[in-house]
């Protein structure tokens, strides 16, 4: 009887040591003798160089990447600097006509911004509040086995290539908007809708990550207090997770804005910001993959123009996220 | 420890080994290209309109001519162009007429086929043809509605062509008389986008070579001329134009070979024709 005592107590007193271990180890080394971990200088040679040769590698990958930002960004700039000295930044940005070939070439580039903007923005509109309805059936509500086939299915969605998106809303979604209004189908409509299933997965992701780093024992207050699971989703664990989800629409937003392939087969690409839904139009990643195969001269310099105000904007959402989180994380 | 020694060595080895596969590949497909720069290969590069005719041409020409490789890219006629005045390809394709800036590159312009540009719309659409200006009253944006033209209450939906098109460039020098297109329609990528679009919505109007017209849309009379083989042929269709094949000089060696080839009847004959186009000595008969 007592030995078995013993020993279920033992295994308690022990994981809460470990416990105490783990978040402060500072001052378990100070209350007792620790042995020393094995340092650089106390172990063989060979190894010795085998550790830092791997450190180096994950140095050298670390900075492969921020050398590969730093590369594009400056062939981008070098490339397409020069239009801004030519154009003028201001007139680059507010101008309403992109005429390139034209006999006096015009390069502005302001239609593209705001249809850019708007096709981002209606996507969003659509996508953010149907991936984080995902994340929350994924995280709260979903049986083990509804999880185990919807989880899957949005991680697919995540990996099928935009071009077949665009092949999709071109086919598919481009006739049912034609149906609708009467015209082509080409317009933001087409595009909110591709691209709203094109973040979901995106946000989708990142936002259950959110759900499920909330501490259970919060779900577990919640529900004592007699609050119905409706209520602990939308009053505790959404808030909860706020910043977690901004991050995650942030990024499908440069998911969105950044999208190519699709957008270009369902967008109708009329330089011009068109005067309905269901109309033409032109971004500024699509004015890229348009007229690359000919431009020359001044076109293709403000081509690369383009893509540094494009380089700029995901710049600021990386910027934004940063912000959010950093000041997320002071007011909790 | 210890343990963690044997598979950190591990890991280096694999490494290496990766980087080792790496750099033997890259080495060994240098060699390769190197060895490849011959007189038995050919490029051939540029207007996607050319492109059937080339492929099967190329097709047929390998057969005859073992050893010699035909590579056959179609990028667009200004790409094309641009790369055989810079070398990049021995025969560059085009279904324009060179810009007054590129004939100074010396390139030399064999035309190898007749090519006419179709008008097409919806099969549904009851409107049988159109004048010269009223096509291009609708490119320009000026005629909004079928009405106007004797058809049904529907608004017109305009497709045009990118600007890398040589398509375009023709239809838009022919019709538009290079007046501006309507800034505000769509601008599709590819003539089979372009036929799909039409064929899918009733109340569109698109452009494409006669060659890639099929059942799916239905090809206008112009200016009251159906566009048939016979009515190009003796150019009374009023959109056609010829289709050509151009070389950095005089055509000499290979390429010369190839051009001889493609003009000569069995590839007139069979190929251009099942392409769609007219072949080069039919204005003659």
């Amino acid at each position: 009887m007592s030995a078995g005592d013993d020993m279920e107590r033992r295994p308690r007193v022990t994981l809460r040591e470990a416990g105490a271990d783990a978040r402060t180890p500072s001052s378990a080394a100070a209350s007792g003798p620790v042995p020393e971990p094995a340092t650089l200088s106390t172990i063989s040679r060979a190894t010795y160089l085998k550790e830092a040769s791997l450190k180096n590698l994950f140095l050298v990958c670390a900075f492969v990447a921020v050398a590969g930002v730093l590369l594009i960004f400056l062939f981008v700039g070098i490339r397409g600097w020069e239009i801004f000295a030519k154009v003028g930044v201001w007139q680059f940005l507010s101008g309403l006509q992109w005429q390139p070939t034209a006999e006096t070439p015009q390069f502005g580039i302001l239609a593209l911004i705001v249809n850019s903007v708007i096709a981002t923005l209606g996507g969003l509109a659509l996508g953010a509040p149907l991936a984080v309805g995902t994340a929350v059936f994924l995280s709260e509500v979903a049986t083990p086995r509804a999880r185990a086939i919807v989880r899957p299915a949005v991680e697919l969605l995540a990996g099928i290539p935009s071009v077949v998106y665009g092949l999709f809303g071109l086919l598919a979604l481009r006739p049912i908007a034609a149906e609708f209004s009467g015209g082509l189908g080409f317009g933001y409509a087409t595009a909110w809708v591709v691209l709203a299933i094109m973040i979901l997965p995106t946000v989708a992701a990142i936002s259950e990550d959110a759900l499920r780093s909330i501490p259970e024992g919060i779900r577990e207050a919640s529900y004592a207090m007699g609050a119905t699971k409706w209520q602990t989703i939308w009053r505790v664990l959404l808030p909860a997770a706020k910043i977690g989800i901004i991050d995650a629409i942030i990024l499908g937003m440069g998911r969105a804005i950044g999208e190519t392939m699709a957008v270009v087969m369902v967008a109708g690409n009329a330089k011009v910001i068109p005067e309905g839904i269901f109309k033409p139009f032109l971004t500024l990643t699509t004015v890229i993959v348009i007229d690359m195969p000919y431009a020359s001269g001044d076109h293709r310099t403000a081509l690369f123009g383009v893509a540094i105000i494009l380089f700029l904007i995901s710049m600021a959402f990386v910027a934004t996220i940063r912000l959010i989180s950093r000041f997320g994380g002071e007011q909790s | 420890m210890s343990p963690m020694c044997p598979r950190s060595a591990r890991w280096i080895r694999v490494l290496a080994s990766c980087a080792a596969l790496v750099l033997v590949s890259f080495a060994s497909s240098g060699c390769r290209q190197s060895g490849t720069v011959s007189t038995t290969q050919l490029r051939v590069q540029g207007s996607t309109t050319i492109q059937p005719i080339a492929e099967m041409a190329k097709e047929m020409y390998e057969k005859q001519h073992p050893g010699v490789s035909v590579l056959v890219a179609g990028v667009g006629s200004s790409a094309g162009i641009e790369a055989v005045a810079a070398g990049s390809c021995e025969i560059g394709t085009s279904s324009r007429d060179l810009k007054p800036e590129e004939v100074k590159l010396g390139l030399v312009d064999t035309p190898i086929a007749h090519d006419a540009i179709a008008v097409i719309v919806n099969p549904a659409n009851p409107v049988k043809g159109l004048t010269t200006a009223q096509v291009s009253a609708i490119f320009e944006g000026k005629t909004k509605n079928w009405r106007e033209l004797g058809g049904p209450d529907l608004e017109i939906g305009i497709v045009n062509r990118d600007e890398a098109s040589g398509t375009r460039e023709a239809f838009w020098k022919i019709v538009l008389d290079k007046r501006p297109f309507d800034p505000t329609a769509a601008v599709l990528p590819g003539t089979g986008q372009v036929r799909f679009v039409v064929a899918q919505s009733e109340g569109a109007i698109g452009y494409i070579s006669v060659g890639f017209v099929d059942k799916t849309v239905k090809a206008l009379a112009v200016d009251g001329v159906e566009p048939t083989e016979a009515n190009i042929t003796d150019k009374s269709y009023p959109i056609s134009r010829l289709l050509h094949m151009l070389t950095k000089g005089e055509p000499k060696g290979l390429a010369k070979d190839f051009i001889a080839f493609v003009l000569s009847p069995q590839v007139q004959d069979t190929v251009v024709r099942d392409a769609g186009f007219l072949p080069m000595g039919s204005e003659a008969k």
